[in-house]
């Protein structure tokens, strides 16, 4: 089974069209891989749906990079006993 | 400049100071005062002390029917009738809106003042317009009206080269006897001083005014004149230190205090060539005339007159209250102007399809948030219009969970989150970055849409659309 950092890599490139071997995680979704506005909001709702979770918006928003959003998709499948590891 | 500079502390500040006391939100912003205005008039400063304008019996007049139906194709008599009655639902039992005025000249004319007063309200109080003609009169007397307009031109431009008067005198002369006709015949003269602000104010108006007091001296209180101070070009400036014949305050307060004519029987009348209908005649409200003349929406000659949904606003700002008034009235008469042909604006305040739309993204953010953001007051409840955001590119989706929330009518614990909207935003992103769209989108378009991605609610909450 994939690990969730593959996972959050998998997602993250199919949304931002980009090759899972150039997302490393301690690039900024925006900055380093060129998220848009809608595009964050997108990421968001595939990593609930990857993972069948559900995050809060303003939580979910403010993470900004790539380790961030494995740190926070693991703490969110931890508290709704979803089993990642 | 520096010597003299103030230290400004920065307290801690740890809860908002939203300042409810003048933004209550379930009103219009409120317009108060902390202090006396001074203007210098002949020399001498004169104080003004707005805030008595909250005790002073001002009022709201119309004349939709007259100079409104100047600019635009003539109403039918039903519809003069509905617009007759909204206006008495708008303006109150009070009757802020307290008089409204007819011509008398056609058939229709007559028969429209007949069924309107048919509806048996108080207010608005219906008078009359008619030229500065004797043989008028017997139209005034035959309708029954206890009032009526006359035209009393008073600038040089009208006296000598329109009418063709040889003097000042002549001209004066001639109003009143047309205005001792009115006397005669138990009719109340409004005396339309037509381009006051481009008059001669020591050599003309001021002595007819002073004339028109005496001949009122000789008759009784309810038959006495009033004057309407007509800005006929716009030319008025609210501006304190503005001089003669352009200033509103000392227009008003040289007729007030020095003519003596009672605020009650004064009236401004403005047109807005110069963009400054509106301030123009809340500054005659301020500084001493009692009543504000006005249009709905503005419709009026050239450029319009001062919107009386405008003056609705203001009045209750400066009276710190509703007074009776039925905000709500106002989007039913902008909804039936449009039923029958008559463009708002889009942007036009208080009644524009949009003006409480917003575009940005940004907004439509804050909005979210707490609606008193970006709203000026509670649209909703006062104007049965809650704020909307028009979504293109820049809507982001902020803009567009507040579209939905809104269509679907959610709210609390029910409202969507931004997450929920992707699909949607993902399809607007699309019309501009892929289609290559470069206008808004239709509610027609976004409600397809929101049918296609939200079934459920759509299925909730739209099961009869």
């Amino acid at each position: 089974m994939a690990t969730v950092e593959e996972r959050v890599k998998m997602v993250t490139a199919k949304v931002l069209d980009l090759d899972p071997e150039r997302i490393h995680p301690e690039d900024s979704f925006t900055e380093d891989l060129g998220a848009e506005s809608v595009q964050s909001i997108e990421l968001v709702a595939m990593f609930e749906e990857e993972f069948g979770i559900e995050m809060d918006e303003d939580a979910a928003l403010s993470v900004t990079t790539v380790g961030g959003a494995v740190d926070f998709i693991t703490a969110v499948c931890k508290e709704q006993g979803v089993d990642v590891d | 400049m520096a010597k003299h500079r103030r230290h400004h502390n920065l307290p801690e500040v740890l809860r908002p100071n939203l300042l409810e006391d003048i933004f209550p939100h379930d009103l219009p912003p409120q317009i108060r005062f902390d202090g006396p205005v001074v203007e210098y008039i002949d020399g001498q400063p004169v104080q003004f002390d707005f805030s008595s304008v909250k005790n002073r019996d001002i009022v709201i007049t119309d004349t939709t029917f007259r100079d409104g139906q100047q600019s635009l194709p003539p109403y039918s008599v039903d519809q003069m009738v509905k617009i007759y009655d909204l206006l008495s639902r708008l303006g109150g039992p009070n009757g802020v809106i307290r008089q409204t005025e007819f011509f008398l000249y056609t058939k229709n004319d007559r028969l429209a003042l007949d069924r309107c007063r048919e509806l048996g309200h108080k207010y608005p109080e219906c008078t009359g317009w008619i030229r500065a003609v004797k043989g008028d009169f017997r139209l005034v007397r035959e309708a029954g009206l206890r009032e009526t307009g006359l035209l009393t031109s008073c600038s040089d431009y009208h006296i000598f080269h329109k009418l063709k008067f040889r003097s000042h005198k002549e001209c004066m002369d001639s109003y009143c006897e047309v205005v001792q006709a009115a006397f005669d015949a138990g009719v109340r003269p409004r005396c339309h001083l037509e381009d006051v602000t481009r008059a001669d104010i020591d050599r003309f108006v001021l002595p007819f005014a002073d004339r028109l007091m005496e001949m009122s001296e000789g008759v009784p209180e309810e038959l006495s004149v009033k004057i309407r101070l007509c800005d006929t070009m716009g030319f008025g400036i609210s501006y304190p230190g503005a001089e003669l014949p352009r200033s509103i305050p000392k227009l008003i307060y040289k007729l007030n205090h020095d003519c003596g004519v009672p605020s009650s029987r004064l009236e401004w009348h403005g047109h807005n060539d110069f963009h400054k209908v509106h301030i123009n005649g809340a500054t005659a409200w301020l500084y001493g005339c009692d009543a504000l003349n006005s249009t709905l929406f503005g419709f009026g000659e050239r450029t319009g007159n001062p919107p009386l949904e405008g003056a609705i606003i203001e009045y209750i700002a400066l009276k710190g209250g509703l007074c009776g008034i039925d905000t709500l009235a106002i989007t039913e008469l902008a909804d039936y102007m449009r039923s029958i042909g008559l463009p708002i604006p889009d942007n036009y305040p208080f009644a524009g399809r949009a003006f409480n739309v917003t575009r940005a993204g940004i907004h439509a953010g804050g909005l979210r948030q707490d609606e008193r953001i970006y709203n000026i007051f509670d649209t909703e409840k006062l104007l049965g219009r809650p704020p909307r955001v028009a979504i293109t590119d820049k809507s982001g989706a902020d803009g567009i969970v507040h579209w939905v929330n809104e269509f679907f009518g959610l709210k609390g614990e029910e409202r969507i989150n931004k997450i929920k909207v992707h699909r949607l935003a993902r399809w607007v992103i699309d019309q501009y970055d892929v289609e290559g769209r470069l206008t808004s989108i239709s509610d027609q378009e976004l409600a397809a849409k929101a049918k296609e991605f939200f079934p459920d609610y759509w299925a909730k909450y739209k099961t009869n659309v």
